[in-house]
């Protein structure tokens, strides 16, 4: 499976999106604020929980979070060049 | 003497659903009851499903009791207090919060879990539902005593600036396991 | 008063206005993966107090646990130095926890009736042959506030003539692992209302005060309200909502004026929401020239003992004509600008405000005094 489909699949999971199909998300569509997912602050804890458990990436400041975990795609390209798993 | 006076009621267990008294829904199907409730409310309201088992229960519940009053809903008050009580607390919460740290090996703590173990959660769910800048408490009992929330009820109307208040008995230990007494009260001022 | 720098009162206000801090760091400790900064009750002490202070021919259990132990011995100690008659039906029990015996989830087959923390205030209750059911108070950490408010209210219904309050929380992995999880942690003491500030630490203990109708000498409270910021179950409001709205309202309900009081003793966890939305609300409650201070650079966050603990030590020190210094804090970085001190300040004023604020977006405001003439 493409990274970014396999990230959109796990964040369905992890982050409780009941209604939402991989198709539903696009790959530069903004996660946060009002367009795109509208997810919140706890949501990007279990995003950095997500990477860590699952490509071996730890994020210490959530601050860092916000541009990684901009769209699928900053999250796919961070994790491709960041994974250790 | 009575200061107060009930405007509407509602009971939510894993088999039915009644509003004031009648019975507006009844378990059956192949989805989870709770899930059937939230696509019956019509919502767009996708923080539901992020929700651990006690608010999702309080939330329906306040939505059906809510839905009765008919006046308009979701401008910002801080008249009406938001008091629940039951006896065990956010346990189910907790126990999916433990089993998360239950093992060395994967020792991942769910943040999205950890913030739901707290039984007062579902007050602050229902308060940003409705705009309740009002009083907010979760009460814990040893048994269920109408005496005790009775007492506790008064209490809650002596606060400057309380004149209703959405209060009752809510407790969750699982998906099949629930129980919510909710009231709407208003003082008679 | 029951915390890792002292047994009483005394103990605690003697070592608080000497500077000294509970706080420590702990590696490795219960196999934790990460190092963490908190205050932890010493067991040593606290099994000699138990067996001296208790009765054992008066508990339900064999063996109780941590919890147990210091809710008991605080109602025990607070009992005893008020000389109340526990038994009479005109007393009720008040226990306000966060998160109580949930250490024994950790056990294969838990037995969840000891788990809630109604559990352990009936067990209280029994102890001293009260015939009441008890309240337990489990609203985040605004709890130990929020059940001053409930015993007052109790009070003031004439339902009963005196409250016993006792507020206790003991840490494990699953507290320690969930505000880490929230990243909430500071790695170091922490530094409420400093532009350095990062995080809060976890602190246990158990604090137990004795509420009772009359016009006599000493502490009141004047009014108490809880108000919701009704914007994040886990993020502070930006705006102070609930604190600004709860402040407005304890003021208005005392009577009390900015220039009446000797301090605001408030939240201070030291994360950087929690310090900057305290200063929004007290700005926007025109109390910002009122010296505030935070007691978390001793204790940490002792969650449901908090608003107990850091009431009664506000009350000791004001008695003593000071308000203890913020330990933890140099540089102001809040955006109001708020009286803070790292040193403890002399007043001769008689009230203040306790502010606390919880997960949930529940505030708490309460106002006290000592000044008989009001």
């Amino acid at each position: 499976m493409e990274l970014t489909e396999e990230l959109k699949t796990k964040m369905i999971e992890v982050l409780n999106l009941e209604e939402m199909t991989p198709a539903d998300i696009d790959d530069n569509a903004p996660l946060f604020g009002d367009e795109g997912l509208g997810l919140d602050s706890i949501d990007v804890l279990e995003l950095i929980v997500l990477l860590e458990r699952n490509y071996g990436i730890k994020i210490t400041d959530p601050k860092a979070g916000k541009e990684i975990f901009a769209s699928v795609r900053t999250m796919a390209d961070y994790v491709a060049a960041n994974r250790t798993k | 003497m009575m200061r107060y006076h009930v405007l509407h009621t509602v009971k939510l267990c894993p088999s039915f659903l009644e509003v004031d008294g009648r019975r507006v829904a009844e378990a059956g199907g192949e989805t989870s009851f709770l899930t059937d409730l939230y696509r019956r409310l019509g919502l767009d309201y996708p923080k539901f499903f992020k929700m651990d088992i006690l608010s999702k229960v309080g939330f329906l519940a306040s939505e059906f009791l809510l839905e009765q009053e008919g006046s308009e809903r979701f401008v910002p008050r801080d008249d009406r207090a938001v008091l629940l009580y039951n006896r065990y607390s956010s346990m189910h919460a907790d126990q999916v919060f433990q089993e998360t740290i239950a093992h060395p090996e994967d020792f991942f703590p769910k943040p999205s879990v950890f913030v739901y173990t707290l039984p007062n959660i579902v007050t602050g769910e229902i308060a940003i539902r409705n705009k309740y800048h009002g009083e907010s408490n979760f009460i814990l009992l040893p048994e269920y005593s109408e005496q005790a929330i009775n007492q506790a009820i008064e209490c809650a109307f002596l606060a400057l600036g309380t004149t209703s208040l959405l209060t009752g008995w809510l407790e969750a230990l699982s998906e099949n396991d629930y129980n919510a007494s909710l009231s709407l009260l208003n003082t008679n001022q | 008063m029951i915390t890792p720098i002292g047994f009483t009162v005394e103990e605690n206000f003697a070592a608080v206005m000497s500077g000294h801090s509970a706080l420590r760091r702990y590696e490795g400790l219960w196999g934790m993966p990460f190092p963490f900064v908190g205050s932890l009750l010493p067991d040593d002490e606290l099994e000699k107090a138990f067996a001296e202070k208790t009765d054992d021919g008066r508990l339900p259990v064999r063996e109780c646990t941590r919890f147990e132990k210091v809710t008991l011995l605080a109602a025990v100690e607070a009992v005893r130095h008020s000389g109340i008659d526990p038994q009479s039906p005109r007393v009720i029990f008040i226990l306000s926890s966060t998160k109580g015996n949930v250490v024994l989830l950790e056990n294969g087959e838990p037995d969840l009736e000891r788990v809630t923390p109604a559990h352990t205030a009936q067990m209280v209750a029994d102890y001293f042959h009260n015939p009441n059911l008890p309240l337990t108070v489990s609203n985040a950490c605004i709890s130990g506030l929020c059940a001053q408010i409930e015993a007052y209210r109790c009070l003031v219904s004439g339902h009963y003539d005196v409250a016993v309050v006792i507020g206790s929380d003991v840490l494990s992995p699953f507290i320690v692992a969930g505000f880490q999880s929230l990243k909430a942690l500071s790695d170091e003491p922490c530094r409420p209302f400093s532009a350095n500030r990062k995080g809060l630490n976890l602190g246990e203990a158990s604090a137990a005060v004795v509420y009772a109708n009359g016009d006599g000498e000493g502490w009141r409270m004047l009014g108490g309200v809880v108000r919701n910021d009704a914007n994040h179950i886990s993020g502070p409001s930006r705006t102070g909502e609930g604190s600004f709205r709860a402040l407005q309202v304890a003021m208005a309900e005392s009577k009390l004026k900015a220039n009446d009081l000797a301090c605001l003793n408030v939240h201070g966890t030291a994360t950087l929401y929690n310090d900057e939305m305290e200063s929004i609300a007290i700005g926007r409650a025109g109390l910002a020239e009122v010296p505030v201070n935070a007691l978390k650079g001793y204790y940490g966050h002792t969650l449901g003992a908090a608003g107990i603990l850091e009431t009664l030590l506000t009350m000791r020190a004001l008695d003593d004509g000071q308000v203890p210094a913020t330990r933890g804090f140099d540089t102001l970085g809040v955006s109001v600008p708020l009286s803070v001190s790292s040193e403890n300040r002399v007043v001769s004023k008689k009230a203040f405000v306790k502010l606390l604020s919880g997960f949930g977006g529940c505030n708490a405001a309460a106002a006290f005094t000592n000044d008989s003439c009001r």
